[in-house]
């Protein structure tokens, strides 16, 4: 019996949004069909890869970061080294060092790093914020002014802190906004609903639906991915139809497979080897289970994940 | 109403002169080409561009705009006319302050505010549309006297409502000594009320910042104003033409008028109020324009935070007890008319802790009396049984029970910090303002503690209870008309949705209808929504279209069809929380039911867990169905296979539980009694045998043995 494909495209598709300005403005989403299904029908917009970087300066630790950022003295440096590696498609500048229970660097000097950063790059730019959730409030409010007419996409408002985000970033500013909820559907399309409601446009808003390192629980993510994208193309739920975004490189490199040196357990192989394995792994994963876009750190991830992109899409 | 609208029209045209004589006078200094701007803002003559669409860059644009202001100036006598010449006032208010900046960048030196610039928008802007400041008030005046203008400003700045003055009362502010600008929110506008127009000026860049209104778009507009901008006028007596003109644009926008000047005066419910007393204005400003304050610190003097609710207090740390036990005590949460609460008033009635002799009981009554618009008496309960929570999460205090069998300890610490009974009501009204803002607008808490009033005020108690309970069993499926979901549990079991009626609670216990009720009102977005049940397929096995629809679009799909009454056909699925399993046996034609806490053998030959194994997940598997341990006693429990009748086996525990309910309805049902006593057990079975089991059913004359086959 002859095989007969069917195109399983839908009627409805995912958010085309785009982030930065120019010719280097970058669009993810737009698609109608699942994850790198190019066979029922053509993905016009391939997923993209963000290059973090922090303002606590770069992993000592990790001899590939390491040596690659080497020498680079401020953060219009960092960016435009990070810019420069082969596969980037956006900046993604972690305030790492806001966090009011680590460093708690203050607003002001927040946002001349990002304005720093701005000088280095003229790729789209991510702002990931601290983890200081009501602290990103006021630091989003100033980062959003200072970068204004730059398309930035803040990461992330939260259930908590959404309000003052969604109307100063996403209303006064006119930046992009990404709502940040803890694996669960219900939770990220309620607060899809509630941003919207405060009058931000449901095209400016990107998801982080959550985010974990393959083999701690990642399968919730795998769940709750496919089912948003499944919502979001088959029951034409526009409140879950924002592209994804994932920050990969946080929860990666932060395990224990990425952590624990070659000396204290040494059948595991090189330390380094196994931290870009997590990321390439976690990340494709992420791709394949809906993510519009991951945030990788290193240049290595960044190489395989691109090579694995360009060859799927 | 005609001589309001007449007193109206002619403000709105002395406003239209004075505008026409400003334009003239700095037409007579410069030419047209002159350039006519506020400084820093991107929208240029903000009322004029909004309501006209003119970019006025020149006084020659300025001029222009005037053939277009007056066109709004109608007199056709409707409320349209008002409106329409309310914002034409305001636009040529905008025209004579304009003029005042032809020069400099600071025509008022300082002494006044004048013009707000863009970045000012923005940060007055971010917080209004959060609602961390919960609306602006524009105060026009002088008022009566200094200490009185003192006292209103205050009171607006420490609910934090934003401040803005206009004409006399910014001397009085003045000589006062209060400081003023735009970070204490307080701030001085100008002398004279065409200085209003900057207030508009600023709503309307809020609203095109904010909202995305477009020039040209009255009705976008205004409708924007009224439902997001929370903003209302104070004007004291006396109020001339021109401010009643500037009033018609202010509640043109949506916000509402409060004066106390009578005379030619007309009263507008909720829209042109008169308030003789200026003490009320507060009051009486913030229910006209719906604000309600939140609460930002809780006013006590220990620690408050979820890590003390766990605190034991031991009897030899213990300062005084409030024990419903031996003495009359009680807790009560009841909705009054907003009229008869007064918002965040703590009575204390009869003695403190201070003169209970150390380490000994005392009686008291806690009463929150609730008021809000979207209150329903349904809640009280609700939001009663949260007071354990609220009180026990205070640092040396101890709270268990509820109504009348509380128990409150207090231990030495905190009395020596200083806590006393009041606070108590302190934190009440602080967590119900905050956690039920949705409902509640209004709270006070009185609290009684001498003995001879408590023992009636315990009877009245009783008799809320009393009534509650009676509406709760009251309460049946098909005096309701509507059920709600819950789909709390979607984060780890993802088809699964529970529909939550009066007679079946949430599988896991913890959610009743009423619950499931109240959640929908405080959070619109959240959990429980709506099921409506009109389109009834089969009553008898409890289902209906509605239901089917609404499990099939919150399972996004994955299930079609449920019944609410039956386990063999589409029983409910379940998440994975449920309290009880109940599993066919097919021996004795019924059903058996083991509760969570039961971990030994049942007679299906599988324990709890194995069973749970088969049950949760969002799957339907007919013949088995996981509940809660209320739903056992309930007239609807598998009411299309005959209802409780088909109870076979329980744990012994389970039955003890649910005994006295249970035995009820089977008697109201089928007029059996004493049924438990009918059902199997653990002991009364003791090695988990069905022959065993149906023997025992037979000398018992189980009902079930007598039954259809279930399959």
């Amino acid at each position: 019996m002859p095989l007969t494909k069917t195109s399983q495209k839908f009627n409805a598709s995912i958010n085309a949004f785009t982030i930065g300005t120019g010719d280097k403005a970058v669009t993810m989403g737009g698609e109608n069909v699942l994850p790198f299904y190019t066979f029922d029908a053509p993905i016009e917009n391939a997923p993209k890869i963000g290059a973090e970087i922090s303002d606590l300066g770069m992993d000592k630790n990790v001899p590939g970061i390491r040596d690659y950022y080497a020498g680079a003295e401020d953060f219009t440096e960092l960016a435009r080294r990070a810019s420069a590696i082969p596969g980037v498609d956006f900046i993604a500048f972690a305030l790492d060092a806001a966090d009011p229970n680590g460093e708690d660097r203050s607003v002001e000097e927040c946002v001349e790093e990002c304005k720093q950063v701005a000088e280095g790059t003229d790729l789209p730019i991510v702002i990931i914020g601290s983890k200081g959730i009501e602290k990103n409030e006021t630091l989003f409010d100033k980062v959003a002014d200072a970068l204004s007419g730059k398309n930035v996409l803040l990461m992330s408002a939260r259930e908590e802190n959404y309000k003052t985000i969604a109307a100063s970033a996403g209303l006064a500013y006119s930046q992009k906004i990404g709502a940040e909820s803890a694996v669960d559907i219900n939770l990220a399309k309620q607060l899809n609903v509630i941003i919207s409601q405060m009058g931000v446009k449901p095209q400016s808003i990107a998801m982080n639906v959550g985010a974990a390192s393959a083999g701690y629980g990642f399968e919730y993510v795998v769940s709750t991915m496919e089912r948003v994208k499944m919502a979001a193309l088959q029951q034409n739920d526009n409140m879950l139809q924002m592209p994804i975004v994932t920050p990969v490189a946080d929860e990666v490199w932060n395990v224990k497979e990425a952590v624990v040196s070659e000396e204290d357990i040494p059948e595991w192989g090189p330390q380094e080897e196994r931290g870009i394995q997590m990321e390439v792994v976690t990340a494709s994963a992420c791709l394949a289970s809906g993510s519009n876009a991951v945030i990788l750190r290193h240049p290595a991830s960044i190489a395989a994940v691109s090579k694995m992109i360009r060859e799927l899409i | 109403m005609v001589g309001l609208f007449d007193r109206a029209f002619k403000g709105s045209d002395e406003m239209y002169a004075l505008a026409e004589k400003a334009l003239a006078e700095a037409l007579a200094t410069h030419d047209e080409s002159t350039p006519a701007v506020f400084p820093n803002t991107a929208y240029y003559a903000a009322c004029i561009y909004e309501y006209t669409g003119i970019k006025v860059m020149t006084l020659g644009d300025l001029k222009s705009a005037m053939e277009p202001i007056r066109a709004m100036m109608t007199r056709n006598y409707r409320t349209h006319d008002v409106f329409t010449s309310g914002i034409a006032t305001a636009m040529a208010a905008e025209v004579i302050e304009l003029c005042k900046y032809l020069d400099t960048d600071t025509p008022y030196n300082g002494e006044y505010h004048g013009h707000m610039n863009d970045a000012e928008v923005r940060e007055l802007g971010v917080p209004l549309v959060t609602r961390d400041i919960p609306g602006f008030v524009v105060i026009i005046g002088p008022a009566p006297s200094e200490e009185e203008a003192e006292a209103l400003i205050k009171g607006y700045q420490s609910r934090g409502i934003f401040v803005f003055l206009i004409g006399g009362i910014i001397d009085q502010a003045k000589n006062r000594k209060l400081s003023m600008g735009f970070p204490v929110r307080i701030v001085p506008v100008g002398p004279d009320i065409w200085c209003a127009s900057h207030i508009i000026s600023l709503v309307m860049r809020a609203a095109m910042i904010f909202g995305a209104i477009g020039p040209n778009q009255y009705d976008e507009m205004n409708k924007y104003t009224f439902e997001r901008i929370f903003a209302f006028v104070n004007a004291f007596d006396p109020v001339d033409d021109l401010t009643i003109a500037c009033g018609a644009c202010a509640i043109a926008l949506g916000f509402p008028v409060i004066t106390n000047d009578t005379k030619d005066m007309w009263r507008v419910p909720k829209t042109l109020i008169i308030q003789e007393d200026t003490k009320d204005w507060i009051e009486t400003s913030l229910e006209a324009r719906d604000i309600k304050i939140k609460v930002t610190n809780i006013d006590i003097p220990v620690s408050y935070s979820s890590a003390f609710e766990g605190e034991i207090i031991r009897r030899p740390d213990m300062q005084v007890e409030i024990d419903g036990s031996r003495k009359d005590c009680f807790e009560l949460c009841i909705t009054k008319e907003a009229h008869e609460v007064e918002d965040h008033k703590i009575e204390v009635i009869g003695p403190d802790f201070d003169e209970i002799p150390v380490g000994s009981k005392m009686c008291a009554a806690i009463i929150a009396e609730v008021a809000g618009k979207s209150m329903q008496s349904d809640f009280e309960s609700v939001f009663e049984r949260k007071f354990h929570t609220f009180v026990n999460c205070m640092e040396g205090i101890m709270h268990t029970g509820q109504r009348d069998l509380i128990r409150i300890r207090v231990s030495k610490n905190a009395y020596e910090a200083g806590f006393r009974i009041r606070h108590i009501g302190e934190v009440l009204y602080a967590k119900l303002k905050n956690e039920y803002a949705a409902v509640i607008d209004k709270c006070q808490v009185k609290i009684y503690t001498s003995t001879d009033e408590l023992h009636d005020l315990r009877k009245m108690a009783n008799e809320i209870y009393d009534k509650r309970d009676e509406r709760l069993a009251g309460l049946t499926d098909e005096n309701v008309d509507q059920f709600y979901t819950c789909i709390l549990c979607q984060s780890f079991s993802p088809s699964h949705v529970c529909i939550v009626t009066p007679e079946r609670l949430g599988l896991c216990g913890a959610v009743s209808w009423l619950d499931a009720k109240a959640t929908n009102e405080l959070d619109a977005n959240g959990p429980s929504q709506v099921v409506t049940k009109e389109r009834v397929i089969d009553e008898n096995v409890g289902s209906w279209e509605d239901v089917n629809e609404a499990v099939a679009k919150y399972s996004r799909g994955a299930l079609e069809r449920v019944t609410l009454y039956s386990i063999m056909e589409d029983p409910m699925t379940s998440c994975g929380c449920f309290e009880c399993i109940c599993g066919i046996e097919p021996f004795s034609n019924g059903v058996i039911i083991v509760n969570r806490e039961h971990t030994g053998m049942t007679p299906l030959g599988m324990t709890f867990s194995e069973m749970a194994s088969m049950t949760g997940g969002g799957v339907q598997t007919p013949g088995f169905m996981g509940h809660g341990k209320h739903f056992i006693a309930s007239k609807k429990f598998m009411k299309a296979e005959g209802g409780v009748a088909r109870i076979v086996w329980m744990p012994k525990a389970l039955k003890e539980t649910v005994r006295d309910r249970l035995n009820a309805t089977a008697m109201e049902l089928y007029g059996i009694e004493n049924f438990c006593d009918m059902i199997g057990d653990e002991e009364s079975c003791g090695n988990g045998d069905p022959e065993e089991l149906v023997n025992f059913l037979s000398e018992t004359g189980h009902p079930a043995l007598a039954m259809d086959p279930m399959m």
